[in-house]
């Protein structure tokens, strides 16, 4: 047993402990309080003067599968071709050794959700994983966690020469004929009438019977209205990626339950699509009420500057709590594996961060990343060479 | 006349001086110190708390000219029909109605080195400006402020994949850029002979035209350069024909950080946030930078928005601090080495008496994430003052 002591901890869930106690066993969390009793056997670690919080979460990332140096070799996020990719599997894409994972430890990140890309009306699977290990499939936390969608100008650009789609519409209309084929096929399975095989509607069926959530690429405020307009109609359960635009039609998404998955950050508006980008967005979106996750979309957020982007979205009005919980409990709700990870609690994964100061400052960077208790990242003073 | 009272002015140059004054008139800073006398006709700014720095400076950033939210209507960078175009200007490439120079006023940012983009080996001179204005030619403060010329995989992707022609390798590149100076060299020899009475002129030719104050030394050819080698071939290049020039970006500086400090060549590096978008750039982060600033090298940080957004310039300083650069260095990397850098140090980068009244003041420490610029004033001007 480990018992890391005199740190202000930042449990999430519940409220700030000052030089509080955090007991880990066997990769868990066994007891978290300020008046815990440390057991005679334990190793202590002080901590005095650090702050810690829960291993972030991202829930819109693509690490192992893109970017990062690697050139055409490793674009494995998008599969082509074709606007309709639902039977593939993120995880097949991912490598542990991709250089992603260590800068996710760099950056604090110990759970991640990876998506297909958005270049296809629906992309494939998601999968969750920790960010640390040699073969993806220990990694797995949950799998699969979602299936992947996109509306606006990314499906659009991904057909070749005439095919669908070409609009907004057509995107839609293709979605739509994907759901609708998934239930005729479940349908006929149904009734014993043993369809071929087709793992795309085998797939489309998990998000139609609840299993699955579709996650939907949406930027503009229309793309948006459009994904709550689809999954009402197929009364599916969905949450919306990027939701760029979401703060003009706030209250509309708060009305709705839609869970936002805002990012990535410290990003331009290189499309026409996000032109509209205000750093204001997910401060304006929790103030209507909706959930908001802050997500990198690793590669195109560094992972490694995740807390940074925290730090922005704290400037332009997310409260010091909501950004934590927007980085941690947040995303393990929305991916579904807050039972794990998301907040430091009796009982959950020892995911934890010790930092040099109170987050979202230049002022305090991860000093050490622990996964289920393994240090799997300690600051590298690079002065002196 | 404006006066900045009680503010905790760093000026980048010299001691801070907290509880100070700033004077300006005319748009420049006419005095600065703890209590010069403050005529009764000035405008008040009770900085009272607040940091007052000089403006930021952005060394390499493509704003106007990459336009935000545009998608390609917006793009007008990189003219990717003929690799060696010196004969380009940013200056007509560039809209002050890009809603990201509003971006940069809101981030303290005051004067940028607009460049073009690096798809060519040789793309065109760019120019300095201020950020704000409706006509890019009352913006300027230097122009042109260099040439830019490009290697490593940019202009083999724009040519060699994409159009099946020259240059498709490393090796291309470089005899294509060889082959532009030799050519300008040549024309200019042959002019300035002719202009001695020695031979008839060379016949007008505008891509040699723009290219001999480059070759004469007498403006910066700015070097696109991620790789180690793509560095250590920009040297031997600009060495051979003993040019005047910068390096951009320098990704991979921390290798070749002795060649660089022997030769004493000025660096911008960048975007260091940006994500591994090309093999070229994938050991893109702060070591480059750290290396370079222990070794001595004149260096400053540029996003080259908008690959990075350009109001992410003080962050990324402040991200140089966490990961153990001097903070002093950091925030002088953003203000006067970008000036420098940008060859118009004279004007801006420093609160100095007789420099241009580019400045801000901050809601709290400059470099941290959550600070604000309350107020960014250019030219004495206020052009950004935040609502609370």
């Amino acid at each position: 047993m480990r018992a890391y002591r005199g740190a202000r901890f930042y449990p999430v869930d519940s409220a700030p402990i000052d030089e509080g106690v955090m007991l880990v066993e066997d990769g868990k969390i066994v007891g978290i309080g300020r008046d815990i009793e440390v057991p005679a056997n334990a190793e202590v670690i002080d901590l005095a003067g650090k702050v810690v919080i829960p291993g972030l979460v991202d829930a819109h990332s693509h690490v192992g599968m893109w970017g990062d140096g690697e050139g055409d070799a490793s674009r494995d996020g998008n599969e082509r071709p074709g606007p309709i990719t639902a039977e593939v599997d993120a995880i097949d894409s991912v490598n542990p050794h991709h250089v992603s994972f260590q800068s996710c430890r760099e950056g604090g990140v110990t759970s991640v959700m990876i998506h297909p890309g958005s270049g296809n009306a629906v992309g494939g699977l998601c999968f969750a994983a920790k960010t640390r290990g040699e073969v993806v499939d220990d990694m797995v936390l949950k799998a699969p966690t979602g299936l992947k969608g996109a509306l606006g100008e990314n499906p659009k650009r991904g057909g070749e020469g005439k095919d669908s789609p070409k609009t907004r519409m057509g995107t839609a209309a293709l979605i739509r004929d994907f759901f609708a084929r998934a239930e005729e096929y479940g349908r006929k399975k149904e009734r014993g009438k043993d369809p071929d095989p087709d793992l795309a509607l085998e797939n489309g069926l998990r998000v139609l019977r609840g299993e699955i959530p579709f996650r939907v690429h949406a930027h503009r405020s229309d793309d948006i209205a459009t994904a709550v307009r689809l999954c009402e109609e197929l009364g599916i359960a969905f949450n919306v990626e990027h939701c760029t635009d979401g703060y003009m039609i706030a209250p509309f998404l708060a009305e709705k339950n839609v869970v936002a998955h805002v990012g990535p950050g410290l990003s331009s508006r290189g499309k026409v699509e996000v032109a509209n980008r205000d750093e204001r967005n997910a401060a304006l979106l929790a103030e209507a009420g909706v959930k908001v996750c802050l997500v990198t979309d690793h590669p195109f957020l560094d992972v490694r500057y995740f807390m940074a982007y925290g730090g922005v979205a704290q400037k332009h009005g997310l409260s010091f709590s909501d950004t934590l919980r927007a980085l941690t409990l947040s995303p393990a709700e929305s991916i579904g594996v807050e039972d794990r990870v998301g907040s430091l609690a009796p009982g959950k994964d020892a995911d934890f961060l010790v930092l040099a100061g109170e987050p979202f400052s230049y002022k305090s960077p991860v000093l050490s990343t622990y996964i289920e208790g393994v240090e799997v990242y300690s600051r590298i003073d690079r002065r002196g060479g | 006349m404006l006066a900045i009272v009680n503010a905790e002015i760093v000026p980048v140059v010299g001691d801070p001086i907290s509880g100070g004054t700033i004077l300006v008139d005319g748009g420049k800073i006419v005095a600065m110190g703890k209590d010069p006398e403050v005529p009764s006709d000035a405008r008040i700014i009770d900085a009272t708390g607040r940091t007052v720095t000089p403006g930021i400076v952005e060394a390499h950033a493509h704003v106007g000219i990459s336009e935000q939210g545009l998608g390609s209507e917006g793009s007008d960078h990189n003219e990717t029909t003929d690799p060696v175009t010196p004969h380009m200007r940013a200056i007509d490439g560039i809209n002050p109605r890009d809603d990201a120079f509003r971006e940069f006023r809101e981030a303290g940012i005051t004067t940028a080195l607009v460049p073009p983009g690096s798809a060519n080996l040789v793309g065109g001179t760019a120019l300095v400006l201020k950020c704000a204005g409706e006509i890019v030619d009352d913006m300027v403060i230097l122009d042109p402020a260099g040439m830019k010329a490009a290697l490593g995989e940019n202009p083999k992707g724009a040519y060699g994949k994409r159009q099946n022609k020259a240059p498709a390798t490393r090796m291309g590149s470089a005899a294509l850029l060889r082959e532009a100076l030799f050519a300008a060299k040549e024309y200019a020899d042959k002019r300035e002979s002719a202009e001695g009475g020695d031979g008839d002129p060379p016949s007008y030719n505008a891509k040699h035209e723009a290219m001999i104050p480059v070759i004469r030394g007498e403006m910066p050819l700015r070097i696109h350069c991620h790789r180690a080698d793509d560095i250590v071939t920009a040297v031997r290049i600009s060495e051979e024909f003993e040019l005047d020039y910068t390096l951009e970006h320098v990704t991979e500086g921390q290798y070749v950080v002795d060649l660089l400090a022997e030769h004493e060549v000025r660096c911008a590096v960048g975007p260091t946030l940006q994500h591994g978008s090309k093999v070229e750039n994938r050991e893109r982060d702060f070591r480059a930078p750290l290396a370079l600033a222990e070794a001595g090298v004149p260096m400053c940080f540029t996003t080259d928005h908008p690959v990075i957004a350009g109001q992410f310039l003080p962050l990324t300083a402040g991200i140089a601090v966490s990961w153990g650069m001097d903070y002093d260095l950091a925030l002088r990397a953003i203000t006067l080495a970008s000036a420098e850098h940008a060859g118009v140090a004279d004007r801006v980068g420093s609160l100095e008496v007789g420099k241009d009244a580019d400045l801000v003041i901050w809601s709290g420490d400059p470099l941290d994430y959550t600070t604000f610029a309350d107020v960014t004033i250019i030219d004495g001007c206020v052009v950004h003052e935040r609502q609370v």
